[in-house]
């Protein structure tokens, strides 16, 4: 199967700082791939990267057969690579179904918009309650449903997500997680979750990458890294004695 | 029928209050009345024209008086006398120079040169955000004005441009307003308006979600400038005689101290503020006269009208930072406690399944 994301060697600097250097990752069809690191590990960096937001100083970062290095976010979404930023970012004063009616416009003129919408609906059932609510009224964790189903209406080939469970309660990061791995399930999409924490992701991603001080650390299969050990010891730079022999001065 | 008026009653409640508020101005004959309405409606129109950008870009606009000021000159051109214009304005085009224009086509050069104006000025303008757009709205302005008041051969300069037909009374004026009115409020529920709204809340998510901001201001600029000269055309016809004076930094804070008081992120709130804004400026302006009591008149001292304006937006600031509407569109109150009301009502179920609610 082709990648259908590929960082290869990229560098991210902010003035003097660096905030990524030589990453390179990849990405396969209908994959998830999380990653995982500490806070200031670049993770948001990474997404922002992809998605346009930050252009990188080296690298080259490939969506399909397009190099997206340099293009703008807003088309980079046109591409199919939808980002959910960290932090809820909705439109507050707007209502809930403008919200994701604004998710829609991307295609132009498009029939069956309005099947997503309804389809979608389903998925976020909570959403449908409050469809004409102002969105900044809603909850923490309905914003975050609403980021996420707004994302969902632009038909991502690819959804990147950061840190969905930022100040959440447990619970409502399970419905969220649920419904993203649903939505991987019924239509194949791709993702991409950020996140701070490994327990969760270590039962749903296909593929880790640990990123801690810009650089990533440790990759691999979930199903290989289960007992959490070496995640632990890549995320924190110490832990089990063989990777301290290592990293140790 | 009925839903179409329930689905738009926003723009239905306003033209019907703005119509009844110039049937009430015609009905008293008072011919004072009748030319303070004219000049508030003429001043909705270009209220109106602002907020189409301000209100649905976030961004604050200082240059729209310079907008109106085009427009005005640009409906002068057309309208003023030929044989003024061939002596003082011998710059003008020929076909200007030799023609008086009617009202219809006063109004629609009037609309269209800042248009055009502004289509220009914005697509550099535009790639700026926040203050330094604000900032260079402002130099727009400033521009304008120098332009205007020394192109001799074209604006007169200094000098005033005489003999234009005053076609402008408060029904004129009052059919402008409520089609700006409801072209704003077409714009804002459009697609593009949508689009503009959601920028101004998040300009990083509208990114991510393929909105093209810089254009959708672009529009905006353009939509709000063509609005704007339409209430200068107006102004225009309704003076008979133009200066430059008038379209400077005294008409740029009125008709911004009118946007904040009536709360400049809804509709509602332009046409509210510029109601409440005229209604003190009114009052105080008596007040300023003087109020005969036997031989002595009693009244404030000169300079009140400009400080009671002061003192009430600080006011309004202070205790109602989201201007008179709140923010809300207006609605027929039977069906206002639909949604807000199930809020306030409950939101102890909203956040039932939640221990973090939302920052």
């Amino acid at each position: 199967m082709g990648a259908l994301l590929t960082v290869d060697d990229v560098h991210v600097r902010y003035g003097d700082l660096v905030a990524l250097r030589e990453v390179s990752l990849s990405v396969a069809q209908g994959e998830v791939v999380c990653i995982i690191g500490p806070n200031g590990a670049g993770k948001s960096t990474l997404l922002a990267a992809v998605a346009g937001g930050v252009t990188p100083w080296r690298g080259a970062i490939r969506f399909g057969d397009v190099d997206v290095v340099g293009i703008r976010p807003e088309v980079v979404a046109r591409q199919g690579l939808s980002l959910v930023p960290e932090g809820r970012h909705i439109f507050g004063t707007l209502t809930v179904d403008e919200n994701l009616r604004i998710g829609g416009f991307i295609h132009k003129g498009r029939a069956d918009a309005k099947a997503d919408y309804e389809r979608l609906l389903e998925l976020f059932p909570r959403l449908r309650e409050r469809l004409n609510f102002p969105a900044g009224r809603l909850s923490g964790g309905e914003q975050q449903m609403l980021a996420v189903a707004r994302a969902v209406m632009t038909r991502p080939r690819l959804l990147l997500v950061d840190e969905p469970s930022l100040g959440l309660a447990p619970r409502i990061v399970d419905q969220i997680y649920e419904i993203l791995l649903d939505l991987r399930r019924r239509e194949g999409l791709t993702l991409v979750i950020n996140e701070q924490s490994s327990n969760r992701i270590l039962k749903h991603a296909d593929r880790i990458y640990v990123l801690r001080g810009g650089r990533i650390q440790l990759e691999g299969r979930a199903a290989d890294l289960a007992d959490g050990e070496a995640i632990r010891s890549a995320y924190f730079g110490f832990g089990s004695p063989a990777t301290l022999e290592g990293v140790a001065p | 029928m009925r839903d179409f008026l329930i689905r738009h009653q926003t723009p239905a409640l306003l033209v019907a209050g703005l119509v009844i508020a110039a049937a009430l101005g015609v009905l008293t004959g008072n011919e004072t009345a009748q030319v303070t309405l004219t000049e508030m409606f003429i001043r909705l129109v270009v209220v109106i024209g602002l907020w189409v950008f301000i209100g649905n870009s976030g961004i604050i606009s200082f240059g729209h008086i310079g907008f109106m000021g085009i427009g005005a000159y640009a409906a002068a051109w057309a309208t003023a006398e030929p044989s003024f214009k061939q002596i003082m304005l011998s710059g003008l085009p020929v076909f200007l120079q030799e023609n008086q224009y009617p009202f219809v086509f006063a109004i629609l050069g009037a609309t269209l040169l800042p248009a055009l104006v502004a289509l220009l000025l914005g697509a550099a303008l535009m790639r700026l955000a926040g203050t330094a757009a604000s900032i260079a709205t402002f130099a727009v302005l400033m521009i304008v004005n120098s332009v205007y008041a020394n192109w001799d051969s074209v604006t007169a300069g200094s000098s005033s441009i005489i003999g234009i037909p005053t076609v402008v009374g408060p029904w004129v004026a009052v059919g402008f307003a409520a089609g700006a009115v409801i072209t704003a409020y077409l714009f804002q529920i459009s697609r593009l308006g949508l689009m503009l709204r959601a920028s101004r809340d998040d300009e990083v998510a509208a990114r991510a979600s393929a909105v093209e901001v810089k254009r959708m201001r672009l529009v905006a600029f353009v939509l709000s400038a063509a609005i704007a000269g339409a209430g200068g055309g107006l102004y225009a016809q309704f003076l008979g005689i133009l200066t430059v004076d008038p379209f400077y930094l005294g008409l740029t804070f009125i008709t911004l101290a009118m946007l904040v008081v009536g709360g400049m992120s809804s509709l509602s709130g332009a046409v509210a503020g510029v109601f409440a804004v005229t209604i003190i400026v009114e009052l105080l302006r008596l007040a300023e006269r003087g109020v005969p009591f036997g031989s002595v008149t009693v009244g404030l001292p000169l300079g009140s009208q400009e400080i009671g304006l002061g003192v009430l937006m600080a006011l309004i600031l202070i205790f109602r930072p989201n201007g008179l509407s709140n923010g809300r569109e207006l609605v027929w109150p039977r069906r206002a406690p639909t949604d807000e009301a199930a809020a306030r009502k409950a939101p102890s179920a909203a956040l039932a399944g939640e221990a973090a609610p939302s920052p």
